[in-house]
């Protein structure tokens, strides 16, 4: 089962290797004379297109490119001469981590809640409320919202990941983390505080879904058979939700949090640009805006493999979790 | 509050410090102040002073120039400025195969291309030979990709160079993390004036409506790049200044004049008397630019004033076009795709709105506008390869000199699908002879004489409409002392000053 599963990654990972190989090429901008941009010189953008291994017909590209990614070689930036892809990736990839984990740290416990709360008031006034707050939260637009939380915290940072100019001693990415860690508490929390509106703005939608499909198993188990039963024997409700309820309900808020990392992974995006928060999502626009083809595939890969782990990382969970799966395994 | 730390907020990040491998303005505001060229520009004009060079001279055929360096110039690093540095500078501009370049996009290198040697005389002396005169020779050499460079630095850091820039100017490198910040610290034994900050961070933040918060709460100290209307709200912030100065750039209207029917001059003359541009700054400036009569701006030398003013009269366009029509065999309303980019310049702050007005006045005379829209990469290659009939543009000098503009954008050198600037594809031969002349005479009231005789020609030709000048306006906080806007746009914080409250 689960080898099938990774191989099935790997073929996942190659189809999107060559599928974004393609993309890139037949977009309609020559890359190389985009970077050359107002001040072009012929003999200049040839001999880079020859370094560059442009000019070769497209399979020897595309057996070049395949070969490169194989070893983990993303190549250099085409905007910025000189600059390891990698190493960008190493600084955007965690920042864009730490703000969805922070996001999601806010949307589980707060969707499960809310969602609990209109279960057990069904069709009441709490349900909805919680709802209409569901609703806002999947309609209104994150750079909207983003605004409006600056406007409305005046005296929040507005962005970045730490006050400009800051020293310290962090030597990964992962500022927050890193900061708690080695016990830089003070940094941690100016860190923090950082997060805490982007993470905010992010939160929204995976928010309101946590919350609806909460609500809806928490509805359906609530109905069941055995909770009736447990109930007529005299369980008390906290106990009920707690110990039946909430374990059932969990595989689906798991099913959908899976979903809505990958989500987010990629919505980051606005919320990122209105931040500025250095992460993924605007490495990525930025490339697009600058022609920065070779970015764009890195980021593409980078995305499509983080979706890969991620929806390989729930099958293994569902499995762990869920013994109805390792039952039909066996038989 | 007091702080000695400077906050500079912009709209974008740097891609490049190596002051060779760029053209993007976000890293030429960073890079002038780390890098010094030979020749600078006068603090507050746009008059050529002496930099790291003392003084220079001339050879009468105007194929030498011997240039004094200043002693006791140190680089960041400790090691000393001498002839071998400045040699070295210009090496990697202009040999293809230099082992310390370690990128081909060296966007000014044909600026330099006039340059046929270099050689340190002594100690403290260079010498240029060059293969023919050229008037814009001391300008060039005043730009920020001669930038003087420590060869010590480029050897150590290899391709990382770009990343650890080291020069000779009044801030040093601290670091530079892609997207946040880049951080300077004054340099203590900088030859010249005693810097008044401590340490300047450089913040790119793309939403301008951000900027503008972060500018109000005092998260960031100056704020460029902002939206006229941004920036007329902001004048009535306390704690807030702004300061404006004339940039020097043009908008303006490119016809291409290859393709039917805006090969017919009559049909380029009624698009030039249909748009009524005291309105369009209105509209689209927020009223903050001025008319432009002549692709070169007033502010600069040899603008033409004589060039006959196209007045707003579209009666006058209405009955050229009827003529045009009948003359050639059009029908009217005449179709005509109308290019626009997708997002603002300094010349062309709301591209939008821009055309959505020149679309409107056209129609009013006779003609029928499809405004097309593209991102600003393929908005501009498209135009180079000539694919538009009207488009919008624009352009910011990179020297304060009339060939900057009028060779650039309107000699027929300059048609090419790589890179040429000559959108409309314009070709006049006698246009192009004065403005060779002008390029190889040395002597300015003559060379004055001359582009003013292209500037009369081209308006009879009508392939561009020049439509205004842009100001360079900032706001910043009104403890910022001393940083004055300069009209070449360059951001030189050396004079910031931050005062106590």
């Amino acid at each position: 089962m689960l080898i099938q599963r990774l191989a099935q990654a790997v073929v996942t990972m190659l189809i999107a290797v060559l599928a974004i190989f393609v993309a890139v090429r037949v977009l309609p901008a020559n890359p190389v004379i985009a970077q050359f941009g107002q001040h072009a010189v012929p003999e200049k953008i040839e001999k880079e297109m020859e370094e560059r291994g442009w000019n070769k017909p497209l399979w020897q590209q595309a057996i070049t490119f395949v070969g490169q990614m194989a070893q983990g070689n993303l190549g250099e930036s085409f905007a910025r001469p000189g600059e390891k892809i990698s190493s960008r990736l190493g600084q955007a990839v965690p920042a864009t981590l730490e703000l969805t984990f922070a996001a999601m740290l806010i949307a589980i416990p707060v969707g499960v809640f809310v969602g609990t709360i209109a279960a057990l008031w069904r069709n009441a006034w709490p349900d909805w409320i919680s709802m209409a707050i569901a609703l806002l939260g999947v309609s209104i637009p994150v750079f909207f919202l983003a605004i409006c939380l600056i406007v409305a915290f005046p005296l929040m940072p507005t962005g970045y990941r730490l006050p400009p100019g800051t020293q310290h001693q962090l030597h990964t990415e992962f500022y927050f983390f890193e900061a708690l860690l080695t016990g830089q508490f003070q940094l941690a929390a100016v860190s923090a505080r950082h997060l805490v509106l982007p993470a905010i703005a992010l939160s929204t939608i995976p928010l309101a879904v946590v919350s609806r499909v909460t609500r809806n198993s928490m509805l359906e188990v609530l109905d069941a058979d055995y909770l009736r039963t447990a109930r007529a024997k005299g369980a008390s409700l906290l106990r009920m939700i707690v110990r039946h309820a909430f374990p059932n309900a969990s595989l689906s808020v798991l099913n959908i949090v899976g979903f809505q990392l990958g989500m987010l992974l990629s919505g980051a995006i606005l919320t990122e640009t209105v931040f500025n928060w250095p992460g993924l999502g605007r490495y990525v626009v930025d490339a697009i805006r600058d022609y920065d083809y070779a970015v764009v595939q890195a980021c593409a890969l980078v995305l499509a493999g983080l979706f890969v782990t991620l929806n390989l990382t729930l099958d293994v969970l569902f499995l762990v979790f869920d013994p109805r799966l390792r039952e039909g395994n066996r038989s | 509050m007091v702080t000695d730390t400077l906050i500079y907020g912009r709209g974008g990040d740097a891609n490049a410090l190596d002051p060779i491998h760029t053209d993007i303005g976000e890293s030429v505001k960073v890079i002038v102040n780390i890098f010094e060229p030979l020749v600078a520009y006068d603090d507050e004009t746009l008059d050529l002073v002496p930099g790291l060079a003392e003084s220079w001279e001339t050879s009468d055929d105007g194929l030498e120039w011997t240039f004094k360096l200043r002693p006791d110039v140190k680089f960041h690093d400790g090691t000393h400025l001498d002839a071998e540095a400045v040699v070295f500078t210009f090496q990697r501009i202009l040999d293809p195969d230099h082992p310390h370049v370690h990128s081909n996009i060296i966007p000014y290198y044909s600026s330099y291309s006039q340059i046929e040697n270099i050689e340190a005389v002594d100690d403290l002396t260079v010498k240029f030979t060059l293969k023919q005169p050229q008037a814009t020779f001391l300008a060039n050499i005043a730009m920020f990709p001669s930038g003087i460079v420590s060869p010590t630095a480029v050897k150590k850091y290899g391709a990382d160079f770009t990343r650890h820039p080291v020069g000779t100017g009044p801030f040093q490198f601290v670091h530079w993390k892609p997207k946040q910040e880049i951080v300077l610290s004054r340099f203590d034994d900088y030859w010249g004036e005693p810097v008044g900050i401590e340490r300047v961070v450089f913040l790119p933040s793309e939403e301008s409506s951000i900027r503008v918060t972060q500018l109000k709460r005092g998260e960031i100290h100056i704020a460029d790049n902002l939206p006229p209307s941004e920036v007329d709200g902001l004048e009535k912030t306390p704690g807030v200044v702004v300061q404006s100065t004339p940039g020097i750039n043009i908008g303006y209207l490119t016809m291409q004049t290859q393709k039917p029917p805006l090969d017919k001059p009559e049909v380029r003359q009624a698009v030039g008397y249909a748009i009524d541009r005291d309105r369009l700054i209105e509209v689209a400036y927020a009223g903050h630019a001025q008319k432009a009569k002549s692709m070169v701006p007033p502010t600069l030398w040899g603008h033409s004033d004589d060039v006959p003013e196209k007045e707003f009269d579209p009666e006058k366009a209405k009955q050229l076009l009827q003529e045009a029509s009948q003359k050639y065999g059009f029908e009217l309303p005449l179709k005509l795709e109308l290019f626009v980019m997708d997002q603002p310049r300094p010349y062309m702050q709301q591209p939008r709105q821009t055309a959505i007005f020149i679309k409107d006045a056209l129609e009013k005379v006779g003609f029928q506008i499809e405004i097309i829209t593209n991102d600003i990469g393929q908005h501009f290659q498209r135009m180079t390869r000539g694919e538009h009939q009207l488009g919008l543009s624009g352009w910011s000098a990179d020297i304060a000199d009339p060939h900057n503009f009028l060779h650039t954008l309107l000699h027929s050198e300059n048609i090419n699908e790589i890179g040429g600037n000559n959108l409309s594809q314009y070709k006049n031969e006698e246009v192009d002879k004065l403005l060779d002349a002008a390029q190889f005479e040395l002597d300015q009231e003559k060379r004055t004489q001359l582009y003013k005789q292209a500037q009369q020609l081209i308006s009879e030709d009508a392939p561009v409409l020049p439509l205004v000048h842009v100001p360079v306006r900032i706001a910043q906080r009104d403890f910022v002392e001393g940083y004055k806007l300069h009209p070449s746009s360059q951001v030189r914080l050396k004079s910031a000053r931050i005062a106590e409250q």
